[in-house]
């Protein structure tokens, strides 16, 4: 009986708890109570307000955004994944029999995001996204490692002006379209990533990279400005006081015009270099083979990428039809390449048309295109390694509340990498249901 | 008789005519929703406002059972940040105004980052919730004489309006938002309402002007149980109350 009278205030306790454990609103949407919509264009792509509230910090500034004037089971959680079929044909597959083309069908994730994010204090903000990883259940062409994605703390409005802000961590690189949010999900940009054949640079900006990111942008984010410095991601540590450093930049504007046609114009510059080590010292094991040592990496060699981009939202913000074109182009030292010359230099770029409309309907189509220029040597075919890629989507979100999304989505693209004589073609079809919660 | 005839016809024609018009369509006010603007408001409204105002503007959004305070109701036209008299429609400025600054302490974000033309579609739309609009005008805008010099003087005026007319019921005597009144105070909607305390935060729901404070007094809250003290409240003593009630807010 005593036992019982114990046992009360203690279950009500749980039931207390209980209760409020069901009101914990993980993610922005549930903390701010605004639906997804509102932020994102189609998501996971920003829209303008979107982007204002990222800049900020994610604040919405009504003196509601620390954590102190929030409810103490706020939760800032989130995940993110896409589950589904994927069909991938690849030719000129080389086997001891000869090249041959290879087709197949899984059942599978195409990742996992796991996403903690929100603010600290009023003006202190943070991110960490955990990919852990698939192991068997990703699509089964070959097991996925974890990856700490993003880890950064924001700093915001420093000296009481936006255009102050700063991030120190693992963070994306602002670049004309992220690709963290693309609506694509068989393929990234491939201009991000690209490298001239047998370059042994890293840089990809595409990546997350560990640096400091400074930052700023006006009132409503129509002016943008990133100067990121950075460790180069898979570079071997130099002997510097920022080993394999990198240098990333982007100036982004926009121009509100409310036009019947035209709504807005958006346009940027961007650029970026990288000090890659081409030298090691290295230490050899008893019975093993040689390792570089950290921090005696040496003789840093350059590579630069730089562009422009331009998007015209066209007929209006809320329902746009927004054309992209990027223009990217990149140069490497010829140390850093195999047998080269001089230095060796790309072109490339991509168009995109995503058509959103409605809140629940997105149509996207994206043409890229990389082009060697100069491969740095005399006598090297010049079309080893371009590549063309076309993608084509349909994304039907049918849920879509301040707590959940789950889209349909249907995916199709083809990348061509040409080779010496080959052309490779990698075809990639999908159907799967990307949700979030 | 022919002549009489084709006159006679000639009027129940022009009579039938007459009727066929819609009646509304001349007494519609010049404020009254413009149908081509709230139809792109609507899908503005759908992308940015539905989750806390709910599909037919009644506040009934997903979101709204969590949220404090709860979000407008359009339906019923009634509208706390107005610059126009005590009881009657906001100006389509207002509304943009509300729509662009937002509302700090509570869930209603500042949407200027979509952008004038969306702004202005929205809140088209919104005048599309409640009759009023279609037989209503706005009220007038009060006219907000200049400010006096603020001064030791005027505040010790207002600290004695602030008690005198009562303020201190439901904002206390500090201005806490604790007043006696406070447990029992309810808006027209049947929400517990609690007043503001003036020594919270750093920006004012109203606008941080000292014109926005003296509009509040002067315009009142309808909808809740800020009353207009127009006609109660000479210009004169309401910047009084206003220059007081800074002092409370820099404390």
């Amino acid at each position: 009986m005593r036992i019982g009278r114990e046992l009360i205030p203690c279950l009500l306790v749980l039931i207390w708890l209980a209760s409020g454990a069901a009101r914990a609103v993980p993610a922005f949407a549930r903390k701010t109570g605004i639906a997804c919509s509102a932020c994102h264009e189609v998501w996971p792509r920003l829209n303008e307000f979107g982007q204002a509230y990222r800049d900020r910090g994610y604040r919405l500034g009504r003196e509601r955004d620390a954590p102190i004037q929030q409810s103490q089971f706020f939760w800032p959680m989130a995940m993110r994944t896409t589950v589904g079929y994927q069909w991938l044909r690849q030719t000129l597959v080389q086997t001891d029999a000869g090249p041959t083309t290879t087709q197949t069908g899984t059942l599978g994730f195409s990742g996992l995001d796991v996403f903690v994010a929100g603010n600290l204090a009023e003006k202190v903000s943070f991110l960490v996204t955990l990919n852990p990883p698939l192991a068997s259940a990703g699509f089964l062409r070959a097991p996925q490692d974890g990856n700490l994605e993003s880890a950064f703390v924001g700093l915001h409005d420093l000296f009481g002006s936006s255009w102050a802000n700063l991030r120190v961590g693992k963070h994306a690189l602002d670049l004309p379209i992220d690709e963290h949010r693309t609506i694509t999900l068989t393929q990234g940009y491939n201009v991000y990533h690209f490298h001239l054949q047998n370059s042994a640079s890293t840089f990809e900006p595409g990546n997350n990279q560990v640096g400091v990111e400074w930052y700023g942008h006006s009132e409503l984010s129509r002016v943008r400005y990133s100067v990121s410095m950075l460790n180069t991601n898979g570079a071997p540590l130099s002997n510097n006081l920022l080993s394999a450093p990198a240098v990333w930049a982007h100036l982004q504007g926009t121009v509100w015009l409310e036009g019947d046609l035209l709504a807005a114009v958006k346009g940027g510059l961007f650029g970026g270099v990288s000090w890659n080590p081409t030298s090691t010292l290295s230490l050899t094991p008893s019975g093993g083979s040689p390792a570089p040592v950290v921090g005696t990496a040496a003789r840093l060699r350059t590579a630069r990428r730089y562009g422009a981009e331009a998007h015209l939202v066209l007929f209006s913000t809320v329902r746009p039809l927004t054309a992209t074109g990027v223009i990217y182009l990149g140069s490497e030292d010829r140390d850093l390449l195999q047998g080269a010359t001089r230095d060796a230099t790309f072109a490339g770029g991509l168009a995109e048309l995503v058509y959103t409309p409605s809140v629940r309907w997105s149509f996207i189509g994206r043409w890229e295109r990389i082009r060697t220029t100069d491969p740095g040597a005399d006598g090297v075919p010049l079309d080893v390694g371009n590549l063309t890629a076309v993608t084509a989507a349909v994304r039907h979100t049918f849920e879509l509340t301040s707590r959940t999304e789950v889209a349909v989505h249907a995916e199709l693209s083809r990348v061509q990498v040409q080779g010496a004589g080959n052309l490779p073609q990698t075809t990639t079809g999908l159907l799967g249901l990307d949700f979030a919660f | 008789m022919r002549l009489l005839l084709a006159a006679a016809l000639a009027l129940v024609s022009l009579g039938a005519f007459a009727q066929d018009q819609p009646p509304a369509a001349a007494a519609r006010p010049p404020t009254a929703p413009d149908p081509e603007r709230a139809l792109r408001g609507k899908a503005v409204f759908e992308r940015f406002c539905i989750s806390c105002h709910g599909q037919n503007g009644d506040s009934r959004g997903y979101s709204a059972q969590w949220l404090d305070p709860a979000p407008r109701d359009f339906t019923r036209g009634i509208f706390k940040w107005r610059s126009t008299p005590s009881g009657t429609l906001p100006t389509d400025a207002d509304l943009v105004r509300t729509v662009s600054r937002g509302l700090s302490h509570t869930n209603m974000p500042s949407w200027a980052p979509i952008g004038p033309r969306a702004v202005r579609d929205v809140v088209e739309y919104v005048k599309t919730f409640s009759p009023r609009w279609q037989t209503e005008s706005p009220g007038e805008p009060i006219k907000i004489p200049p400010e006096p010099p603020d001064g030791e003087a005027s505040r010790r005026r207002g600290a004695e309006l602030f008690t005198q007319m009562g303020c201190f019921n439901c904002h206390g005597e500090k201005g806490k938002g604790d007043g006696p009144a406070m447990p029992t105070l309810l808006d027209d909607w049947g929400h517990k309402i609690v007043p503001y305390d003036f020594t919270g935060g750093t920006t004012l729901k109203c606008g941080d002007k000292p014109e926005d404070i003296y509009r509040v007094f002067m315009t009142g809250l309808t909808g809740s149980p800020m009353p207009s003290y127009d006609g109660q409240l000479s210009p004169e003593d309401a910047w009084h109350l206003v220059h007081f009630l800074q002092t409370l807010r820099s404390q």
